[in-house]
Parts: C-alpha cells; sequence; structure tokens
C-alpha cells in the first residue's frame, strides 16, 4: 500500500512539467514573441509528424537508427566485455594499453566520419562503425577499471577455494564487477544514442539524425522539430528498458548497499 | 517473475531480431526498404534493361537530375536513372571515391580539385548556368558591392564558386581582399542569419536566395549573371571506370540530362512541381526560383568551353584552391555530348501532384 502514492508521483509530476514545457513552447509561438521561422509552432509540428508518419518515412528511419545502435553496442560489449575483463587481470597489460585506449577514448567518435565513410560506404556500416568507436573504448575502460578495484580479500577467498582460469573469472570477478558494467553499459548506450543522430547527418541515406539533416536542408523546421522530439523520447525509453538490467538476481546486491 | 540473465539473453537476442527483421524485410522482394524509399516516382518504362544512380544535392542548381530520373522512366530510354539525394557535398565526394555512386552533380573547383589530387573523375557536362544570387538584408541601402565594406557576407564553402565570383567582383571593383568579412556557413542556415542580423547578406545558390525574398527580409543585389556572364557553379562529374566500362550508360546519361534541361527552360512551373518530392522542399519556393525571373536559373547552353574552366582555374589558383595548373583536356571528357539537343517529351499530365 505505501508503493502506490509514490507511483502516483512518478508519474503525474513528469506529466505536468511536461504540460508547463508545451504551455511555454505554445505561448512562445502563439504570442509571436519569435518570428515562426526561428520557432516553428505545435501545430506545424504535429502536422509535419503525421506527414511523416504516412510516408512511412519514420517508422523506417526509426528502424534504421534503432537497427545502427544496437548492433553496434551489441558488438562493442561483446568485445569490450571481455576485453576489459582481461586487463583488469593482467596489471602489465594494462599499464601497456591504458594510454592507447584512452586516446582513442577521447577522439570524438564524429572525428571519424571521414574514414568510416571511405572505409565502409554508405548506409548501416559507417554508423556501426562509429557506434562502435564510440562505445568500445568506454566499456572497454570501465570494465578494466571495475576489475583492477575487486577488494583483494575475494581473491584470497577463492584461492582457498581452489578456484583458477575460468572458474575464478565466472564465479568471482564477473560478478563482482556486474554492477559496474551495467552502469557503464547505460551510459554508453547514451552515448551510442547521442552519437547515431550524428552519425547519421551524414554518409546514410535513412535514420533519425538524416531526417533531421534532410529537413534542415528542405527549409522544414517543423519537420527537424518532430524527430528531434522522436528522439528524445525513444532516448528516454530505452533508458528506462536498461535500467530494468539493475532488477537481475545476480547485481540486486550491488544495488541495495 | 525474476529477471535472469537466462532471460536477459533471450530477451536481447529476440529484440535484435525482430529490429533486424523489421530493418531487411527478407520476405519482401524489395532488396531495402532503404532503396524502395528513395524511388519517388516509378514509372512504365519496361524497356530499360540497365540502371544508374546519380548523385545531387536538393538545389535548384541539380534539377536536371530528378528531371532526368522522372524522364527515364516515363518515356523512351534505354537506361533508368535514379537520383540519390545526398546533404552535403563531403558525403558526395566520399561516395564517389569509394564508387558507391559513379555519377554525380557537383561545384565546379571541388570536381577540380579532386581532380588534381588524383581521383579518377571526369567532368562531362554542366548542370546549369546562373543560378546564384547575392542576397542582402532589406534594410541595407546598397547598389553596389562597395557599399558592403567593412560588412560580414557568408558563403557556403571556400572551394564554392562563389568564392571565386565574388573575389573577382571586388577585383573589377577597385576593393582589396578583406574590405568584407566573409564566413562559411551552410546554406539552410543563410537565410535565419539573415533574419537574425548574424550577417549582412550571403552569395549562395538557389532555393536558398528564394527563402529570404519570401520571408521578406533579403533583397538581390546582385545575380550571378550580373557578375560572370553564363556562370557555371554545377557540373556532371563522372568516375572514370563507368566511362571506360559503360560508356553507353554514360552517353545516355549526359543526353537525359540535355534533354531534361531543354524541357525545363521551357517548362518552369511544370519543372517545380516534378522536382518539390525528390527534394522535399515547398514548391512555392522552387516554383518562384524558377518561375519569377528567367535570368536567375538557366538549364541551356551546358557544354563547357576550354575558355571558361581556364578563368575558373586561374581564378582558383590565384585564390590558392588550386596549386597545379593542370590542361582543361585533364578535366573534361566532352565525347558524350549529343549533337541536336531536342526538349525530353515528358507527359505533363502525368507529373503527381504531391504537394
Amino acid at each position: 500500500m505505501k508503493q502506490t502514492p509514490r507511483k502516483k508521483a512518478e508519474i503525474v509530476l513528469p506529466m505536468i512539467v511536461i504540460l508547463i514545457f508545451l504551455l511555454i513552447w505554445y505561448s512562445i509561438t502563439y504570442f509571436k514573441l519569435v518570428p515562426a521561422y526561428q520557432m516553428p509552432g505545435i501545430a506545424d509540428v504535429a502536422k509535419s509528424f503525421k506527414e511523416e508518419v504516412m510516408a512511412g518515412r519514420l517508422a523506417n528511419d526509426v528502424i534504421a537508427s534503432m537497427w545502427r545502435v544496437t548492433v553496434g553496442f551489441v558488438i562493442s560489449a561483446i568485445l569490450g566485455i571481455p576485453a576489459g575483463l582481461w586487463l583488469g587481470q593482467h596489471t602489465r597489460l594494462r599499464y601497456a594499453l591504458t594510454p592507447m585506449f584512452n586516446f582513442f577514448r577521447f577522439l570524438s567518435p564524429l572525428a571519424w566520419i571521414p574514414f568510416a565513410i571511405l572505409w565502409f560506404h554508405i548506409g548501416d556500416k559507417p554508423a556501426v562503425f562509429l557506434i562502435f568507436m564510440a562505445t568500445f573504448f568506454p566499456l572497454a575502460m570501465s570494465t578494466m577499471t571495475a576489475v583492477a578495484s575487486i577488494p583483494s580479500i575475494y581473491f584470497r577467498v577463492a584461492k582457498d577455494y581452489n578456484y583458477k582460469g575460468t572458474e575464478l573469472l565466472t564465479k568471482v570477478t564477473f560478478p563482482a564487477v556486474l554492477p559496474q558494467i551495467i552502469t557503464a553499459m547505460r551510459v554508453s548506450y547514451g552515448i551510442a544514442w547521442v552519437v547515431i543522430v550524428a552519425a547519421e547527418m551524414v554518409g546514410c541515406q535513412d535514420g533519425l539524425g538524416y531526417g533531421i539533416w534532410d529537413a534542415r536542408n528542405g527549409l522544414r523546421l517543423d519537420t527537424a522539430v518532430t524527430y528531434m522530439v522522436i528522439i528524445g523520447v525513444l532516448g528516454m525509453l530505452m533508458d528506462r528498458l536498461l535500467s530494468q538490467l539493475t532488477k537481475l538476481r545476480n547485481v540486486r546486491w550491488g544495488y541495495e548497499r | 517473475m525474476k529477471l535472469t540473465m537466462g532471460k536477459l539473453m533471450i530477451g536481447v537476442v529476440l529484440f535484435i531480431a525482430v529490429i533486424g527483421l523489421l530493418r531487411f524485410h527478407p520476405w519482401s522482394q524489395k532488396s531495402a526498404v532503404a532503396d524502395k524509399k528513395d524511388v519517388v516516382h516509378e514509372g512504365p518504362n519496361n524497356d530499360a534493361r540497365r540502371s544508374l544512380t546519380v548523385g545531387y544535392l536538393p538545389v535548384t542548381c541539380h534539377l536536371t537530375c530528378p528531371v532526368t530520373d522522372f524522364a527515364s522512366k516515363t518515356t523512351k530510354t534505354s537506361t533508368n536513372f535514379n537520383s540519390q539525394r545526398f546533404t552535403d557535398f563531403p558525403t558526395v565526394v566520399d561516395a564517389l571515391k569509394a564508387k558507391q555512386v559513379q555519377a554525380t552533380f557537383m561545384i565546379a573547383p571541388l570536381a577540380m580539385k579532386l581532380r588534381e589530387d588524383g581521383a579518377p573523375v571526369k567532368i562531362c557536362y554542366l548542370g546549369h548556368r546562373d543560378g546564384s544570387e547575392i542576397i542582402i538584408r532589406k534594410d541595407i541601402q546598397a547598389t553596389s558591392l562597395r557599399d558592403l565594406k567593412g560588412k560580414t557576407l557568408a558563403l557556403p564553402s571556400f572551394y564554392s564558386n562563389q568564392n571565386l565570383v565574388i573575389h573577382k567582383l571586388m577585383e573589377d571593383q577597385g576593393m582589396q581582399p578583406n574590405d568584407i568579412n566573409f564566413v562559411i556557413l551552410p546554406p539552410p542556415d543563410m537565410p535565419t542569419s539573415l533574419a537574425a542580423k548574424a550577417i549582412d547578406g550571403y552569395f549562395v545558390g538557389e532555393p536558398h536566395c528564394a527563402k529570404a525574398e519570401l520571408l521578406g527580409i533579403g533583397k538581390v543585389l546582385y545575380l550571378a549573371r550580373d557578375i560572370w556572364p553564363n556562370f557555371v557553379s554545377c557540373v556532371l562529374v563522372v568516375h572514370e571506370d563507368l566511362i571506360k566500362e559503360k560508356p553507353d550508360v554514360v552517353k545516355d546519361l549526359v543526353r537525359g540530362i540535355a534533354e531534361s534541361g531543354k524541357w525545363a527552360e521551357d517548362h518552369r512551373a511544370e519543372a517545380a512541381k516534378l522536382a518539390a518530392p525528390y527534394f522535399r522542399q515547398d514548391q512555392k519556393v522552387l516554383n518562384y526560383v524558377l518561375t519569377s525571373s528567367p535570368h536567375r536559373v538557366s538549364y541551356a547552353q551546358l557544354t563547357p568551353t576550354d575558355a571558361e574552366f581556364q578563368q575558373i582555374q586561374d581564378m582558383a589558383i590565384k585564390m590558392g584552391i588550386l596549386k597545379k595548373r593542370l590542361p582543361i583536356s585533364d578535366y573534361m571528357d566532352r565525347d558524350f555530348i549529343p549533337q541536336t539537343i531536342v526538349a525530353a517529351p515528358i507527359p505533363v499530365d502525368k507529373i503527381p501532384d504531391k504537394n
């Protein structure tokens, strides 16, 4: 019974904020505080939303972007997390590779755009490559740091149980760092979603980022706003989904300290 | 129901599978949704055995590209042309280098720069003549470029012809290169920057000039032809591999563009209606560009001459955009230009009303 009022507040309060936001937006355009070409009105945006849905472009663009992000992100998780686990356990290797990883981590993925197009041409591949470049290094680095900071007592106990190799990895190391890995995944998924929009602005023929760029070229700011709204809403939903991971049975301990 | 690792993995795999299926439609005959989306008009032309994708940007300088696309599908031709819309020149260049498109429209100095850098491309034809204007804010009293001393003017790119032409004009009017402050802006941002008074004027291709006029924030100071008669801005660039491997297709393409140009020259309002869904732009703006004055843009005399490209090269070398002086024949391949040009027999009543 205690849960109900809290749940209600969780829904009602954000709704109020959104309504206020819409109201401000509406009044700005209604009272013409700024000229129409600087800020499209809600009605125009709704109209272009309908247009994009009817033409089938919106659904196609959403799927294109989701596909690129998912594939890029899954590849970097499959490669990055094991890499991080491995590096975390080998001190010398960690010393050797950390500067290089940091170098790549701080390169904006957008700097890779010309090479992405040259190497992977146009379509899904360059975008997937950019997503990979944006998320692999942060994921590997945070996994590595998490492994390196496991209290040594865990390993001493593991030694008493005579855990070695794979057993040590699956029974001690991995469970110990899982909560940090999930947090790192949430953060890098956020990066991926931000990067996809910029990545699709060049070298793509569909996708949400392309939609914004194309609308801009077509001198249609109302359509651009439509796409912005979609990107924000989808990002929000995705994060909601990923936050469910914290409810995994094996990692709940990490959040209930 | 507790969430476990196993269920999570199944969920992830399912999610990827569903998105993948939605993305690639393996059950449908069409190769990819994206391709289908790009086809604006599907025509009854079943004679064409081969097809070619041609790149363009949604600017009136590239109008003949969608017209050729439409013509190849509604009239009898032996090649189907699909026009692929790009949003910026750097992507076009990368796509051309990677042979994703083997023919595309492009600004002339950029094509020459590509050639100078050793890219195997040739200029086969022109896209249009004129098509650019110097627009200034409505409240500025100016009758010549000299009146813009100390003002800020936006250009689309360092490699644009506009950059060359405006420097020629400044020279002609006895001005120093730093008398005007130049800034590089993406064309779609120019009308809004002008309205916000961030710039005093700009020099770019249509329809970004017409937009400022229609919004009531800018006026034309010079048409391109007032400065540089028969102004050349965009050219048709073809990859040398295509020229070697499929000369017939290139021949069809150049003829298609020539005939489309001739048609568009005499059917301006219809051309605006035809191009609007390709460009995804407001038909009103395109219509204004094409019909308000025949001097704004022209699609006749599209054969490039040595003299005019020599002039572009000289200017570009002087400005440091190009480095080497190459013989014009290195840039150009004029073998595909037809002797006689008749207007493409586009059925006007078949142009769908999509706006």
